[in-house]
């Protein structure tokens, strides 16, 4: 790891740059991992009294606003150059934090569905041009060789911290514990955003070294945004998170399933799912790093095609029972597979030029559009009274569609280039 | 689940298989404590505590292959213990046969059994002996097939345990992730009795793959020899990692812990580099 050899040779700056973008991208996951996704659902159903089937049409919002600022704003700072100044984007990070310590210490106070329609219109435009603003640092805080494990990290932590926390959600609570984590960072972007610092100038130029800006899978050649080569890693990564959620928020209908796994008021099966995230993640830094990328999504969607299996096998055969843990310990291992995947394609596809624009992409239409397509479709299943066999049966389908489709597609792939006169692998 | 129990669970589903029993009523009980009152096939019980109450039928056959098994009403049918602990109470009934095979087993007076028979094994505690001879027979079998190998094919031995060497972490992964899919992935296939020979093959092809693990870190000890005889290096190389694959295992949790993951890493090196048939080499990063 480059991380040991700057320890080493006693770089600190670098260093620094390391534990500005875990920081950040650990708190901010975190944030949407718990306040975004779990607060919007208690805000709407709990606190305003809404149908649940109002609060995923607010979902819905919510995810195309965020595709939509997300593009916008991805595609600004490429043209404008705001992805390769640091300061342009400690500034709009600070936007962002500052908006998000509003809507979060607001929140409480929403008790209107106007109030709660504007709260998730500004919440997803500060989430919008959240996304490419931190993936994108990326390319200024961590060189190439480490992406991998870095991002690794990332998605351990937030998923340790989020499988820890309380059962028990009321956003009173929530509200005041994450607007007084949010408070240190908005000043400390506050005063990044308006002076100059020297070692801040120092990791501003980092992304100009060759171990750093441009991205692992374009050398030699970028990645361009209108490709087989970034498209077909947006339809796989769709693909993951679509089956996901579409399993998962099944899955979490359930009490028999959710309260002996992900809320089980035993803290040890707590902890274990916790554990398991961050030694998930870090298997999947060490094969992100060493090997090729379509591994890690061969393994995603077989993790996934197999959790899948054992939920529908149990549902058939050993309804009633207490579910053994293998059945969350294998969803535990898919997640953090794909989501530490998540952290380093994105920024590993693009250039300081084009980095913006693909993690807004990336990102938007393979996290947020796939998410709420996946929703609907799910709360939809649940509406016309689909059972949860029949549910988990088609998702499984659909990842074991996967598992077949991504071999078959990177074949055909070098069919194509062996018939265009390609010789090389 | 204990993995030392997926040898008897593979063995139960083949006595049911070969019973002809319907796949569909078999029930696993892994964890947990459970009362069962109501019951259709065949009951395995694994790591958990399963009581029939007092009053109640269940109708059987039971496998106890771990955990405890409780009889304090009746099963309808033949209960066969592999392991683990057996309590029949006063009042309690079995209809059919009562084999035991293995584990403890507490039987009242009082209770009621059709039938019993026991299959009679040498004694539990064996011989210093008797404990340590397949583990030496191991050891010999393995040394033979190192040395072997290493003056036919050293190539072989050469990139796997190139490979565990060089790149630790990336073996032990690897290695890691396959054995809790596969393993998990063969004891599913064996719940469906048609994929259990498929399932059995596979235990054995992985046992296979970490026996050339062992022989491949026993290659990497035996170049610590300095000797030009290298079938005689891998040889005692192969009884070194043996031996301290042993050894270990005496510390409690941390022992198990190195001795699982060098055998882990083993493994994973074996299959980097499809059996010593190619150099590892992880993919081209900037410097």
């Amino acid at each position: 790891m480059k991380l040991f050899e700057f320890v080493r040779e006693r770089q600190w700056i670098p260093i620094t740059g390391y534990l500005i973008y875990v920081s950040a991208l650990t708190a901010g996951y975190y944030y949407n991992l718990t306040f975004v996704q779990l607060g919007l659902t208690d805000l709407g159903t709990q606190k305003i009294g809404m149908p649940p089937g109002d609060v995923s049409i607010v979902m819905a919002i919510l995810a195309l606003l965020t595709l939509v600022a997300a593009v916008v704003s991805g595609v600004l700072m490429d043209r404008r150059g705001w992805s390769t100044d640091l300061y342009v984007k400690f500034r709009l990070l600070f936007l962002v934090i500052f908006v998000q310590l509003l809507l979060t210490v607001a929140a409480p106070y929403v008790s209107t569905i106007e109030l709660f329609v504007l709260w998730v219109i500004v919440c997803s435009m500060a989430l919008g041009v959240g996304i490419p603003v931190s993936f994108s640092f990326m390319l200024d805080f961590i060189p190439v060789r480490d992406r991998g494990y870095v991002a690794a990290v990332v998605a351990g932590l937030s998923f340790f911290v989020a499988a820890l926390y309380p059962i028990e959600w009321r956003i009173d609570e929530f509200s005041l514990v994450m607007s007084a984590m949010m408070v240190p960072a908005v000043l400390v972007l506050a005063v990044l955003s308006v002076k100059r610092f020297r070692f801040v100038d120092s990791l501003a130029s980092q992304y100009e070294r060759d171990t750093f800006g441009t991205g692992r899978f374009c050398r030699p050649v970028p990645v361009r945004t209108v490709s087989f080569a970034f498209l077909g890693p947006v339809l796989l990564m769709f693909g993951v998170f679509f089956i996901d959620s579409l399993g998962f928020l099944r899955i979490i209908e359930t009490p028999l399933y959710i309260y002996t796994s992900w809320q089980s008021p035993d803290l040890s099966v707590r902890l274990f799912i916790a554990g398991l995230h961050v030694i998930g993640a870090l298997a999947a830094g060490v094969i992100y790093t060493n090997f090729d990328r379509n591994w890690l999504f061969l393994w995603v969607f077989g993790l996934f095609a197999f959790t899948h299996l054992l939920y529908v096998f149990h549902i058939q055969f050993g309804a009633g029972d207490t579910p053994p843990l293998v059945l969350p310990m294998f969803y535990v291992l898919a997640v953090s597979f794909y989501t530490t995947l998540n952290f380093a394609l994105w920024p590993d596809l693009s250039t300081p030029e084009t980095i913006g624009t693909h993690t807004a992409l990336g990102v938007g239409i393979a996290g947020w559009l796939a998410t709420f397509l996946s929703t609907s479709l799910a709360l939809y299943s649940e509406g016309v009274g689909l059972s949860l066999l029949n549910h988990l049966t088609y998702v499984n389908a659909l990842a074991l569609l996967f598992v077949v489709t991504l071999p078959v597609l990177l074949y055909v792939h070098r069919m194509v280039e062996l018939a265009r006169g390609g010789t090389t692998p | 689940m204990n993995l030392e129990l997926i040898p008897l669970l593979i063995i139960v589903l083949l006595m049911i298989s070969a019973g002809g029993a319907d796949v569909e009523t078999t029930e696993f009980v892994i964890e947990g404590d459970h009362e069962i009152t109501e019951h259709r096939g065949a009951l395995i019980v694994g790591d958990a505590t399963v009581t029939v109450p007092a009053d109640e039928a269940v109708s059987g056959p039971v496998y106890v292959i771990g955990g405890e098994f409780r009889v304090h009403g009746t099963v309808e049918g033949d209960v066969t213990q592999l392991s683990g602990s057996l309590v029949v109470e006063d009042g309690a009934t079995i209809d059919g046969e009562l084999q035991h095979i293995g584990g403890s087993e507490e039987l009242s007076t009082e209770a009621t059994i059709m039938e019993r028979t026991t299959v009679a094994f040498e004694s539990s505690e064996p011989g210093p002996i008797a404990a340590y001879t397949p583990i030496v027979l191991t050891t010999l079998i393995l040394a033979l097939v190192g040395a072997l190998l290493s003056r036919k094919h050293e190539l072989l031995l050469d990139n796997v345990g190139a490979a565990a060497q060089d790149h630790p972490l990336i073996s032990l992964t690897v290695g890691a992730l396959l054995s809790v899919t596969f393993l998990s992935v063969f004891v599913f296939m064996a719940f469906t009795l048609i994929l259990l020979p498929v399932s059995i093959l596979g235990l054995l092809i992985g046992l296979l793959i970490i026996a050339y693990g062992i022989i491949a870190l026993g290659y990497l000890a035996g170049q610590q020899l300095n000797t030009p005889r290298v079938g005689l290096a891998t040889g005692l190389g192969v009884v070194v990692v043996m031996v301290l694959l042993q050894l270990i295992g005496v510390i409690p949790i941390l022992g198990d812990l190195v001795a699982g993951g060098l055998l882990l890493t083993g493994l994973g090196a074996v299959v980097l580099t499809y059996f010593g048939l190619q150099e590892f080499e992880p993919v081209s990063l900037p410097e």
